[in-house]
């Protein structure tokens, strides 16, 4: 896959870039500064992460699937995938999201063409 | 679940630290104060 995937003017689905990550991102099961984290502190980290976005996302509109990558290959990580009922509730998600931050950092936010997760995997 | 209910703070809208907006504003008022002197003779 040459991963340059075109981006579609509207549609049902964003793509947050890069907008989860891991606490032990660096080293798994590690945190910064070295120190062995509980999987039990990992898993609420990313339930509080999944809380506050699908809080958000609700907002605007009515959300049909939430997809958090949660991998730690450079590859996609921390992409979050947002299929909303209808486009027009995407729209208006990209519109408010965009120039935001969540957590210190930049919100990316655009529309993606993926609408079937089975089906998304690049060959 | 009850734990929404205690009002934990959302990650929405958390700017970058203090410590990098301050990076930022030091090396702008460092290009200020550098053309500063030029101001007297110009004048």
């Amino acid at each position: 896959c040459s991963r340059l995937h075109t981006k579609p003017s509207i549609s049902p689905t964003i793509l947050l870039s890069n907008m989860y990550q891991r606490p032990d991102m660096i080293t798994p099961g590690v945190d910064v500064n070295g120190l062995p984290i509980d999987p039990r502190k990992i898993q609420d980290h990313f339930e509080e992460f999944y809380e506050d976005l699908f809080e958000e996302l609700s907002k605007y509109g009515d959300i049909e699937s939430l997809n958090v990558c949660d991998n730690l290959a450079d590859h996609m990580v921390g992409n979050v995938y947002v299929q909303f009922r209808e486009e027009e509730h995407a729209a208006n998600a990209v519109r408010n999201l965009t120039g935001r931050f969540y957590a210190g950092r930049p919100i990316i936010v655009d529309f993606s063409p993926v609408t079937d997760f089975r089906e998304a995997t690049c060959r | 679940r009850s734990r929404s209910k205690s009002k934990r703070v959302s990650g929405f809208d958390l700017a970058p630290p203090p410590s990098a907006m301050l990076a930022g504003a030091a090396a702008v008022t460092g290009q200020i104060s550098a053309s500063n002197p030029t101001i007297p003779g110009v004048l």
